[in-house]
């Protein structure tokens, strides 16, 4: 489904990806795991082709992705309908009087007939029923995420990326959103610093290190073993421990959120 | 609708009390619209006299000062003026809450859509500082001084001009992915 | 600097509203009408920006503090059309949002301050492009003191545009002598705060920074 060949990109002197290869097949659901500034942002947006690769290419289905080849209507079209990417601060994506326009926004911009019936099915799902008529701008930061995921679904897109969506969700949330990833039948990449979150989410996973390569792509399982990768994408850390009068140090992680 | 109607006759208040030159007619407005808050404690007085008072104080202050205490004078000017300024004030603590700015001024599509991003923005950077004053606060003992404050202010300021350029480019490419600008050539 | 309203006749506020309603249609149709995807996204920052600027406040001699402007900074950075469109914008959501400044006031401001506030800004910003320090003070001195100075002059109208037949003043009852001092004379100082704090602003925004 996607292909991505020799990805390098900077802004400016400030390089954030070096020859990432990497492909996704269609129903996968990988786990993009990194450090913060690794990449992680810049990799989704060129995917989204919302950022020119500064080298290499992408391919969706075969054709090239930028915002060169989506300048044809056509293209642009098909592509915006089936690649949805909820942005690590939701609140760029809001910009709607009601939650209601806000979901039914997609739909009514590719011209489908239901639209309103997808804002009230997705906000149902997500759990913001309730909400459908307050302004999203007075909602909490979790609820603007949940409003930006309900209309991204609402297209019903083939391709769904997600920047770090569980940074505002409480650990109940969490859980929840996990477990709604896993049953949605949309071709999934999730980004996130969160190592735990990737074994619970993700099949595969694909590492970005703070050289701004691609350090692994592989299961979850495998890399869990890599302690050097980890230690190398700076996803596990050490320090001192204390059990009783016994002092040692080895790597771990700090299941935080 | 609703929110249309009530500003439209928050506005042909205002213009009116620009109209009347009577003060026991502008404080008998005032007294109207706060007999409106039906079984609640009259709050828009209370507040709109507090949001008022400095105006009220400057205005009536700098008057006696500039006539140097010419009463007369006084009374022929200042009534009207404080009684005007405070029925416009309690019109605004009691209409304009009541008002949902973006469906009222949603007359048109592009005036609705920069209101609910600005407002959103406004929202959002507010928020931000609030953070930055009680980040402030408890971090220091005493007043800042002129030397930390303009330096202190200059660090906000450009936060926020720097978070303003990045947060520009942010919506405009959540708008296009979200499909805003499909039929753009 | 806010105008509540009540001080404003309707002599004074029914112009600005012409004058500045033609200039909002403009403004709107140009949103409109551009095919730049980012200048709605942009007059939106600029109004949140203007709004947080106007929240910082520099200690005066004496004990009192102020409020700095921002509107030197905001017409460097976004030029004058998004300037005036930003202001205008700040003023009417703090008058009906937050109840602070009034409505008739409102098209007063974003003509001095919206309008004339960042012009001035940016015409010296202009003429001083060679020297970039004094350049960006003076933008900073300019977008607070010319707006100081309209509004004086606006507010000093009154007694003489606005009075019965015997000659009271209906509305803000005072002329040219007292509004000039007092409105302008403090602006001179908060301008040097404008202007100290668009240079240090400016020094931190120097190229090479990340983006937050
Ligand atoms: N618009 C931008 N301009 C310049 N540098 C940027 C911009 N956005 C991100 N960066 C920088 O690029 C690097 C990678 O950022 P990003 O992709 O957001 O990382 P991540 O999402 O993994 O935290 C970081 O060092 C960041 O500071
Ligand atoms: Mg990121």
């Amino acid at each position: 489904m996607i292909a991505i060949e020799k990805l390098s990109h900077a802004y400016g002197k400030r390089t954030t990806l070096v020859d990432v290869d990497a492909s996704i097949d269609a129903g996968e659901k990988i786990v993009l795991l990194g450090s913060n500034g690794c990449g992680k942002t810049t990799l989704l947006k060129i995917l989204t082709g919302l950022l020119e690769p500064g080298g290499g290419h992408v391919l969706y289905d075969g054709h090239q992705v930028s915002p060169a080849a989506l300048r044809d209507k056509t293209v642009r079209r098909r592509f915006r309908r089936e690649v949805g990417l909820l942005f690590q601060n939701p609140e760029a994506m809001l910009f709607n009087p009601t939650v209601r326009d806000e979901i039914a926004f997609g739909p009514r911009q590719h011209d489908l007939p239901d639209a309103d019936d997808r804002a009230r099915h997705w906000a149902a799902q997500v759990g913001v029923e309730d909400l459908l008529d307050h302004a999203p701008y007075t909602l909490s930061a979790g609820q603007k995420q949940l409003v930006c995921l309900a209309a991204l679904l609402a297209l019903s897109p083939r391709l769904l990326l997600l920047d770090e969506p569980t940074a505002a969700l409480d650990p109940r949330s969490t859980g929840w959103l996990v477990d709604f990833l896993q049953d949605l039948p949309q071709t999934l990449v999730v980004a996130t610093h969160n190592l735990s979150l990737a074994t619970e989410l993700g099949e595969r996973c694909l590492v970005l290190g703070e050289d701004h390569t691609l350090l692994h792509d592989g299961d979850v399982a495998s890399l869990r073993e890599d302690t050097e990768v980890l230690y190398r994408a700076n996803l596990v850390h050490t320090h001192r421990h204390r059990h009783g009068d016994q002092e040692h140090r080895h790597y771990h992680t700090h299941d935080w959120s | 609708m609703k929110d249309r109607l009530l500003l439209l006759v928050y506005l042909v208040l205002v213009v009116t009390a620009t109209l009347v030159h009577d003060a026991r007619l502008l404080l008998a407005g005032a007294l109207t619209v706060t007999a409106t808050e039906f079984g609640r404690r009259p709050q828009s007085w209370v507040r709109a006299l507090r949001a008022a008072l400095p105006f009220l104080v400057a205005i009536n202050l700098g008057f006696l000062i500039v006539s140097k205490g010419d009463l007369s004078a006084a009374g022929r000017v200042l009534p009207l003026v404080n009684a005007r300024l405070f029925f416009l004030v309690v019109l605004v603590f009691r209409i304009l809450p009541a008002i949902d700015l973006q469906r009222a001024l949603g007359f048109s599509p592009t005036l609705r859509f920069v209101l609910i991003l600005a407002t959103s923005q406004v929202l959002a950077f507010r928020r931000l500082f609030g953070d930055f004053e009680q980040a402030l606060a408890a971090r220091t003992t005493r007043r800042p001084g002129l030397r930390t404050s303009l330096r202190q202010g200059a660090a906000l300021g450009a936060f926020f001009l720097r978070r303003a350029e990045h947060d520009a480019t942010e919506i405009t490419q959540a708008l296009t992915a979200r499909g805003f600008f499909l039929d753009r050539d | 600097m806010h105008i509540p309203d009540g001080f404003l006749g309707p002599q004074t506020y029914g112009p600005a509203y012409g004058v500045a309603g033609v200039l909002w249609a403009v403004g709107l149709r140009r949103l409109r009408r551009t095919l730049d995807p980012a200048a709605v996204p942009r007059l939106a920052v600029a109004t949140a920006a203007s709004f947080a600027l106007m929240l910082v406040t520099v200690p005066l001699p004496g004990g009192t503090t102020v409020h700095v402007t921002g509107i030197g900074m905001i017409a460097v950075l976004f030029g004058v059309w998004h300037g005036f469109l930003a202001l205008s914008l700040v003023y009417l959501l703090q008058a009906l949002m937050f109840g602070d400044g009034g409505v008739t006031a409102l098209p007063v401001m974003a003509l001095t301050a919206g309008l004339g506030g960042t012009a001035a800004a940016v015409a010296v910003h202009r003429a001083c492009g060679r020297w970039p320090r004094p350049a960006v003070f003076l933008a900073g001195w300019c977008g607070t003191v010319v707006p100081a100075v309209l509004v004086a002059f606006v507010l000093g109208a009154q007694p003489l545009l606005a009075h019965d037949a015997e000659g009271t003043p209906l509305f803000f009852p005072f002329g040219w002598a007292v509004t000039v001092p007092a409105v302008v004379l403090p602006h001179l100082l908060v301008g040097v705060a404008d202007g100290v704090l668009a240079v240090l602003a400016w020094r931190a925004l120097a190229p090479g920074e990340d983006a937050p």
